[in-house]
């Protein structure tokens, strides 16, 4: 009994000073990880995969209900697009001529993307962490930005040798530095743990006469040391001045991305080069 | 020895087992607004019919697994892992077989225990005051699926620990 004690004793002051040094210089642990993950990974990759596949069929035999009556909608929408592709094709054709006139590179889609597939969440309901099943053999490092659907998912924070952690935007944690697309006005855009339930993340920061308006594009912006630029997060809503200092704006940002059912995502290989370290 | 091989073995699965279950699983589900946590289950569970070392070996194992598969510091579900492993362990002289209840309320204390530890650690260092708010909307609906899932797990855990007693005993008639 007295041994317990002392043992636990032990332990608690040995967790207490891991959880100190981990935190100043959290790469140590690289290696241990490492062999965890190449344990932990293929289990909970197969897991995932009888488990997604289970859950597939069950709804499978639901969807084909909705299928066939969408199969009807959406047969007489095919014919309207048909035209409306026609017209945006010719449109496109233009708007590369001007580009290349403008000589305005779109850096967006020239970002080399990985696909990966989330095969693990944080336990718990406090954090919104995941993990995906590529790693530094697949060429993923860290800080690099993870998108799906077309918008903004997260930042990897760690990467092992067959995985990696992202941390989604909607962790409470996290904060982006986000621009209105049309003015280039600056905010920034952070993770709440309260708002995540209604699909609202918050927009900060923005000055009282910022043009960013409801319903607008709000992008990763140019100045942000980690995120590239012009990945779109999502659309700017119920903006209003703030009541106590009348000389900043804030309001809710509605995210791109659907984080509740999110399977697959893509990581952007690039990483953003903001230069060297600013130091005075 | 050869049997505790098997046993470490036995329990070591049971923890990754449990573990794998948690993060791949339960986020599967769409209807589960919030996840119950079977971690804790395992830990106060084993802490409760085998002891404070028992206990903390459990939580000591379980914690390490999780701190290494997240990304934060080593060492922060550790402490409070083990912690709950030795002072569940402090109830052994209370435990009975068949006896679901005190199970229960450890289960509902060992949860808000973690998730207040969790809520000062990780929220409230970082100045979010609402802690009303999270007890409502997260604590209070995990502790009731914890609970719900403890009525049907602990059974399934008291077998397990059953069998591995009788294993032990075997050795030990073996020795004399």
């Amino acid at each position: 009994m007295k041994n317990t004690r002392y043992f636990l004793l032990g332990l608690s002051a040995f967790c207490i000073c891991m959880i100190g040094i981990t935190t100043l210089n959290g790469s140590l642990l690289n290696p241990l990880r490492n062999a965890v993950g190449y344990v932990l990974v293929p289990i909970q990759s197969g897991i995932n995969a009888v488990g997604s596949s289970i859950y597939n069929e069950a709804s499978n035999l639901n969807r084909l209900r909705d299928a066939l009556q969408e199969n009807e909608k959406l047969k007489s929408q095919v014919d309207e697009l048909t035209e409306e592709n026609t017209r945006l094709r010719a449109e496109q054709m233009e708007l590369e001529r001007l580009r290349n006139l403008y000589e305005l590179d779109n850096q967006y889609m020239q970002y080399s993307k990985v696909g990966a597939r989330i095969i693990a969440k944080d336990s718990g309901n406090w954090f919104s962490v995941f993990r995906i099943d590529k790693g530094s053999d697949d060429g993923i490092k860290e800080d690099m930005n993870v998108i799906a659907g077309g918008g903004l998912v997260g930042i990897v924070t760690d990467v092992g040798a067959n995985y990696a952690t992202v941390r989604a935007i909607i962790d409470d944690s996290s904060q982006v530095s986000a621009m209105a697309q049309q003015s280039g006005d600056t905010c920034m855009v952070t993770g709440d743990l309260k708002l995540y339930k209604d699909g609202r993340l918050n927009l900060r920061y923005m000055e009282k006469d910022d043009d960013i308006k409801d319903g607008d594009m709000i992008v990763t912006s140019n100045i942000s040391g980690k995120f590239l630029p012009g990945i779109l997060i999502g659309y700017a809503t119920d903006i209003t001045v703030d009541y106590n200092d009348n000389l900043t704006k804030s309001g809710y940002v509605i995210p791109v991305a659907r984080f509740d059912r999110l399977q697959e995502v893509l990581v952007i290989t690039d990483l953003k080069d903001a230069g060297p370290e600013l130091d005075e | 020895m050869n049997s505790n091989l098997k046993q470490i073995g036995i329990n070591l699965i049971l923890i990754i087992l449990a573990f794998s279950v948690q993060t791949c699983v339960f986020p599967l589900m769409p209807f589960l607004a919030v996840y119950p946590n079977l971690m804790i289950i395992l830990i106060f569970s084993f802490g409760f019919i085998r002891g404070s070392a028992s206990g903390m070996c459990y939580g000591l194992v379980a914690g390490l697994l999780m701190d290494l598969s997240s990304g934060g510091p080593l060492g922060f579900h550790t402490l409070i892992y083990i912690w709950m492993g030795y002072a569940n362990g402090i109830g052994t002289k209370y435990y009975y077989e068949d006896y679901i209840t005190l199970p229960l309320c450890l289960s509902v204390l060992n949860e808000l225990a973690y998730n207040f530890y969790l809520y000062v650690f990780g929220f409230l260092v970082r100045g979010r005051l609402s802690f009303g708010y999270y007890l409502v909307n997260l604590i209070l609906p995990e502790t009731i699926f914890t609970v719900v899932t403890t009525l049907v797990v602990y059974r399934l855990f008291l077998f397990i620990s059953r069998k591995l007693e009788e294993m032990e005993k075997r050795r030990d008639t073996t020795i004399v």
